[in-house]
């Protein structure tokens, strides 16, 4: 028990930056004010872990304690690690008057009758979030605080997002879910991203969205700064349109930074010609990466100079609109034109 | 060892002693004091015991479960990481980790652990090298070996015995994990004997094989350097950043060790004479134009330690320039030549010892560093490293100023440079290195400067037109400083670059020049003509006459060229009076040249001969000065200048031939009236005409003269 | 399909008319302001993405002295841009009244190739060509310098020059050929 507490403290330690360890010790309870005063941040992080190592030896640290201080470096640094979104769907008639003390003990209940070597610890952020970190365990062995789970949930609303789950896990944190936020089932939401803050504000809306209208959009007078009247723009007009276009397809002003986008494409082959092929059962496939620090803003940015035409092709459009980056084209019947489809968990 | 000193409390005197005798003459006993101070100091120290540990230990000791080489082993962690490893405590660590003696699952710990604290024996190099061969370490831990080769490789005390085992080093590139990692080290270790045609083969052969590698095209482009005859292939200057760095594994700690001793290392090895503004930037970082610092981990304890096994004194040893003379023929050149930009004493010796590899290397190294950050820039790197582009180039032109000739990689660059070249970035580095770089053949001379030099000149500012125009006159005074010093040694021959075999008859070089001159006549004719004759532009011209008409008395080229009509008449009609003075001036030294050369003619034989167009041009020059400013017959028929009859009567300027007189040109006008203001002060209206009579005319050129118009003074009793 | 002419409308006093074209719409605005700046002129500028110009602002639009293409090199479709919008210029624009304007040329990511085929482009319709940098202030400053040297003889304010004159001086010649730098 001693040991496995060094080893998380050791590893959390070494994933905590330096500059942010300060913060992080000083919201934690764990140490006395003198013990939080003794600590030098100018020491290298091999100097500062021994220091923090002896301290938990001092204080009789357990995983508890250890564990919190995780909690509180990831609510407070949530853009690491790769965050999936989540959907819950038909809920109950009662789904909306859960609440935080009723979710808590439901959700560990469930999931103690799912698994028993599981440890989890539910947390409420400032934002409303629900934190919850769950240390998975099987049968036989005791829970892994080394690769934790976290699940970010907000109450009454249908999404969930989740970092660092397995494949084995996920059917019983679904069902977990499902029960203690009384909904029927849950999906894949087909949207992941480095950044918690814009899968969320993107599948939650929370950014500035723009709608076609008729009129002549505040936009074009936003746009013509009283600039120099010797500068004349030739193409003001479609300049504007474009830029109006763009907006309304991926929104104005900061958009939720996604890193990427997948397009899978599967496709028959076809022509009479060449039976071996158009005969062939599998499909063939092609995947299409977009990648960028921020693919909403460059995707906004490529309809807007022109680069990609507009309006913009519900291709693009579709990933702010239905609030998803992983898409499955398939062909569509016998013609050749390809559609979307929903593709499945 | 230094390690360990620097723990105890005598470590700084005693460090500042040993040095100090050094170069004392009691070298030897000074060297068996040092050594008792140490054996003392070590005798307290629970270190000793763990090394001699792994150095005693035996083969197929067991490990697991081995508490003892486990308590050792921290201990030697420990120190390797507060303080860094002497270099006996590495010898005995590389020994035990490579020998695998226990086993191959120490070895990478250790490897991690090998910090030095001074230097690297190369005996332990060479050692676990040839361990290589023969143990059954594994590929990933023969790999992070070579990267800690790599990394520590400034501080291995000498390369020979490693150069000397170059071919069994050689042997491990068709190896393919290892291979990136060896041909980075050949490359380090490379010297034009190691360049044989068995090993480009197999080079070659490895990148059929392999495809393009960057290493591979790295090491045979630095085979290439040495013997050109034997790699043909033909190798793209656009190659990307050379070898990466393998540092991570040892990076932090190094820096942290090497910063702890930093202090003991300045104060115990101080040169005066190198640069020293950023510490241990040991690798050309991507995307920085450090110059690396010559290294200097090497120190003196080393050199102490056994003064007579080591023939070869690392450059960065030295500190004086009677040091240099007493061990020039044993001088070891860091790995990174272009740590010799930093340091005069480096260059002292390149320039006396004309090592043909030395330049080579340094040639090559600075042909990429240049395309690299300058032609071929990452995004938006163009703004970041301005400060320190500015610094690199400014070093390299004082090392060309001290060298006193060009690097021919910089040359290759600035051809390729103009040609993208906005006109400002880095102007006045860029003009300064142009004006250096040594005679073009007249065949290149066009496609290479004028073409990209015009389009730039006549699309940019008066002020960039002048610049250039200082710079082609500085190119050119530079050229004829070759000339007037090698054409010396053999008569007609010149070799323009004493470490380069550009070989140039007398006949080539005039040509070059030649074209130089026609080509600065064009540039300032046209360009006085789109700048209104300005007279900030006017000046620059002027100078590079006043090169052009003393080729001949000046630096002994027997060639004159006259300036165009373009430049004439501008400078002949200029508004400033001191431009028509230097005209004049110009006229005088012309006058002067010819008739040397005339004279010349007829006393030697083989003279050259000076085309009668030359003449004719000079003297109509002459005539046409002496006919407007003395004898006001401005618009004679026979002159250069003509107008119609009518159209001159059209323009209602009464006695228009006069109009550009001494008196009347409007350069002098004020000097006419402000005479004529002294001469005759009680006069009420001024009647300039009158200074033309012959009396007040000699008064009147005196008091010219008496104005500072050498020039003038010159030209006119010359006539 | 309208071409733009050069001599279909009657020059203003002292006044110099630039059209800047590019399809990035990048560095043409921070040029425009620094070229309005200039005080010894008065230079109006307009900004095309690219070539031809929409009908609705014949009227107002001046008579355009200079056209310059600006072509940041690391793109291709910058180049494809301006190369399409050529044909939309009266042949008379081409005696001395275009100029082309590289920026980027010496960044790591441009094909060899690129630079060559824009050279190429330019020494065949006798413009001459510009290297810009675009990233800072002074390549800025110094651009706009280079550009209202031209403006101004294109213009006819510089007097005993034309355009033509001056691009023949100025005018691009056949790519150049030292691919490898001599290390001998």
């Amino acid at each position: 028990m001693e040991d496995s507490t060094r080893r998380v403290l050791q590893r959390l330690i070494r994933r905590i930056p330096t500059p942010q360890l300060k913060t992080t010790l000083e919201k934690w309870s764990g140490m006395t004010v003198a013990q939080r005063g003794s600590m030098d941040y100018t020491q290298t992080k091999w100097a500062l872990t021994e220091k923090l190592l002896s301290l938990c030896e001092e204080n009789d640290w357990t995983t508890k304690h250890i564990t919190e201080l995780e909690m509180i470096y990831v609510i407070d640094n949530p853009n690491q690690g790769m965050w999936h979104g989540f959907q819950l769907l038909d809920p109950e008639d009662d789904a909306h008057s859960v609440e935080l003390t009723q979710f808590k003990e439901q959700f560990k209940s469930h999931l103690g009758e799912l698994v028993r070597h599981v440890s989890v610890k539910i947390k409420k952020h400032t934002d409303e979030a629900v934190w919850i970190r769950i240390a998975w365990g099987d049968s036989f062995s005791r829970p892994n605080h080394l690769k934790p789970t976290y699940v970010v949930h907000h109450l009454q609303t249908p999404y969930v997002f989740v970092t660092g789950l397995t494949s084995k896990q996920k059917p019983l944190l679904s069902q977990a879910l499902v029960l203690s936020t009384r909904h029927h089932t849950i999906k894949d939401a087909n949207l992941s991203g480095r950044k918690l803050t814009a899968i969320r504000d993107l599948l939650m809306k929370q950014y500035q969205q723009v709608f076609p209208t008729n009129f002549p959009s505040p936009l074009a007078e936003k746009n013509e700064t009283v600039s120099n009247p010797k500068i004349e723009r030739e193409q003001a007009g479609p300049g504007a349109h474009r830029h109006q276009m763009a907006c309304e397809a991926f929104g104005d002003g900061m958009l939720p930074q996604l890193q990427s986008a997948v397009y899978k494409l599967e496709t028959k082959f076809k022509d009479h010609t060449n039976r071996t092929m158009t005969e062939r059962d599998e499909p063939f496939k092609c995947i299409v990466k977009f990648e960028s620090t921020n693919l909403l803003e460059s995707l906004r940015y490529c309809a807007a100079s022109g680069i990609a035409s507009t309006p913009v092709t519900p291709l693009l459009s579709s990933i702010p609109l239905k609030g998803r980056n992983y898409f499955v084209i398939t062909d569509n019947g016998p013609g050749p034109s390809s559609q979307m489809h929903q593709s499945q968990n | 060892m230094a390690a360990k000193q620097n723990a105890s409390g005598s470590a700084e005197s005693d460090q500042s002693s040993l040095a100090e005798q050094q170069t004392s003459r009691s070298f030897n006993r000074s060297v068996r004091v040092a050594e008792k101070e140490r054996r003392k100091t070590e005798a307290e120290d629970p270190f000793v015991p763990a090394l001699k540990y792994f150095s005693d230990v035996e083969a197929g000791t067991p490990l697991h479960g081995n508490d003892e080489f486990e308590r050792n082993l921290v201990l030697v962690e420990k120190v390797a990481y507060a303080r860094g490893l002497s270099p006996e405590a590495i010898s005995i660590m590389l020994e035990f980790a490579m020998s695998l003696r226990m086993g191959t699952s120490p070895c990478v710990r250790i490897l991690k652990c090998l910090i030095p604290a001074t230097v690297v024996p190369q005996e332990a190099v060479v050692r676990a090298v040839v361990w290589l061969g023969v143990g059954k370490i594994p590929i990933s831990t023969q790999i992070l070996f070579i990267k800690w080769v790599l990394t520590v490789f400034d501080m291995i005390d000498s390369k020979e015995q490693l150069r000397a085992v170059y071919g069994f080093i050689f042997s491990f590139v068709t190896e393919e994990n290892l291979c990136p990692f060896i041909c980075h080290l050949l490359y380090l270790l490379t010297r034009k004997e190691s360049v044989r045609v068995f090993r480009v083969r197999k080079l070659l052969e490895l990148q059929s094989k392999l495809g393009r590698q960057p290493f591979l095209l790295h090491l045979l482009s630095l085979y290439k350097v040495f013997c050109p005859e034997l790699v043909t292939l033909s190798i793209s200057s656009r190659m990307r950043s050379g070898f990466r760095n393998h540092n991570s594994p040892w990076k932090s700690s190094l820096i942290a060790v090497q910063k702890r001793n930093g202090s003991l290392l300045a104060s115990s090895d101080s040169l005066p004479l190198t640069i020293k503004d950023k510490p241990n930037s040991r690798k050309r970082k991507y995307g920085h134009l450090e110059l690396p610092v010559l290294n200097s981990l090497v120190n003196k304890q080393a050199q102490a330690e056994s003064p007579f096994s080591r023939k070869l004194v690392p450059l960065v040893q030295l500190s004086s320039f009677t040091q240099l003379l007493e061990n020039i023929h044993r001088i070891e050149l860091p790995a990174q030549m272009g740590s010799l930009l930093g340091s005069s004493l480096a260059l002292q010796y390149l320039d006396c010892v004309q090592d043909e590899s030395a330049l080579l290397r340094l040639n090559f190294w600075l042909g990429y560093a240049l395309h690299e950050e300058f032609l071929f820039c990452g995004d938006g790197r163009a703004s970041q490293n301005s400060e320190e582009a500015l610094q690199f180039l400014d070093k390299l032109l004082s090392t060309q100023h001290f060298l006193q000739e060009a690097f021919s990689s910089s040359e290759a660059f600035l051809y390729k440079f103009l040609s993208v070249w906005d006109g400002s970035l880095l102007r006045p580095q860029i003009l300064s290195l142009l004006s250096n770089i040594p005679v073009v053949p007249s065949s290149q001379i066009g496609r290479l400067l004028f073409e990209p030099l015009m389009q730039l000149f006549f699309t940019s500012s008066l002020f960039f037109k002048c610049g250039l125009m200082e710079c082609l006159n500085n190119m050119l005074l530079k050229w004829l400083t070759w000339h007037s010093v090698y054409a010396l040694e053999d008569d007609l021959d010149i070799s323009l670059n004493s470490h380069t075999s550009i070989n140039m008859t007398l006949s080539g070089f005039k040509d070059s020049v030649m074209e130089l001159v026609h080509f600065v006549g064009r540039l300032a004719s046209v360009g006085l003509q789109l700048e209104g004759s300005h007279s900030l532009l006017l000046s620059f011209i002027l100078d590079f006459y006043e090169t052009v008409c003393d080729t001949f008395l000046k630096y002994g080229l027997p060639l004159v060229v006259m300036p165009p009509p373009g430049v004439f008449y501008p400078a002949l009609f200029s508004p400033d009076p001191i431009s028509v003075d230097r005209l004049a001036f110009i006229m005088y030294r012309y006058k002067v040249n010819l008739t040397s050369a005339k004279s010349q003619e007829k006393v030697t034989e083989q003279a050259f001969h000076i085309s009668r167009q030359t003449f004719r041009e000079f003297n109509n020059y002459v005539v046409i000065m002496v006919n407007c400013l003395w004898n006001s017959k401005m618009f004679h028929p026979g002159m250069g200048v003509q107008l119609g009859e009518e159209l001159l009567l059209k323009s209602n300027v009464p006695q228009y031939s006069t109009s550009f007189d001494l008196v009347h040109h409007p350069a002098f006008l004020s000097y006419a009236v402000d005479f004529h203001l002294r001469c005759w002060p009680g006069r009420k209206d001024v009647d300039l005409d009158s200074i033309k009579h012959s009396k007040p005319w000699s008064w009147y050129l005196e008091y010219l003269y008496s104005q500072g118009y050498d020039g003038l003074k010159q030209f006119v009793p010359a006539l | 399909m309208s071409s733009l002419k050069p001599f279909s409308k009657l020059p203003g006093l002292n006044t110099a008319n630039i059209l800047l074209v590019e399809s990035e719409e990048q560095f043409q605005q921070s040029l425009a302001d620094a070229l309005v700046e200039e005080t010894s002129v008065t230079v109006n500028v307009r900004l095309a993405k690219s070539l031809p110009l929409p009908l609705e602002n014949e009227e107002s639009r001046p008579r355009i002295d200079l056209v310059v293409f600006i072509i940041n090199l690391t793109s291709e479709l910058s180049f494809q841009s301006a190369d399409a919008s050529l044909k939309y210029l009266d042949p008379g624009y081409f005696l001395g009244k275009v100029c082309f304007l590289v920026t980027n040329a010496r960044n790591a990511s441009v094909p060899t190739e690129r630079l060559d085929t824009v050279r190429k482009l330019a020494a065949s319709l006798h413009c001459p060509l510009l290297f810009a940098e675009d990233q800072t202030p002074d390549g800025v400053t110094n651009a706009t310098e280079r550009l209202l040297t031209i403006l101004k003889v294109a213009a006819g304010l510089v007097p005993l020059a034309t355009a033509l004159y001056l691009s023949n001086l100025t005018q691009c010649t056949v790519p150049l050929d030292i691919d490898q730098p001599s290390f001998d």
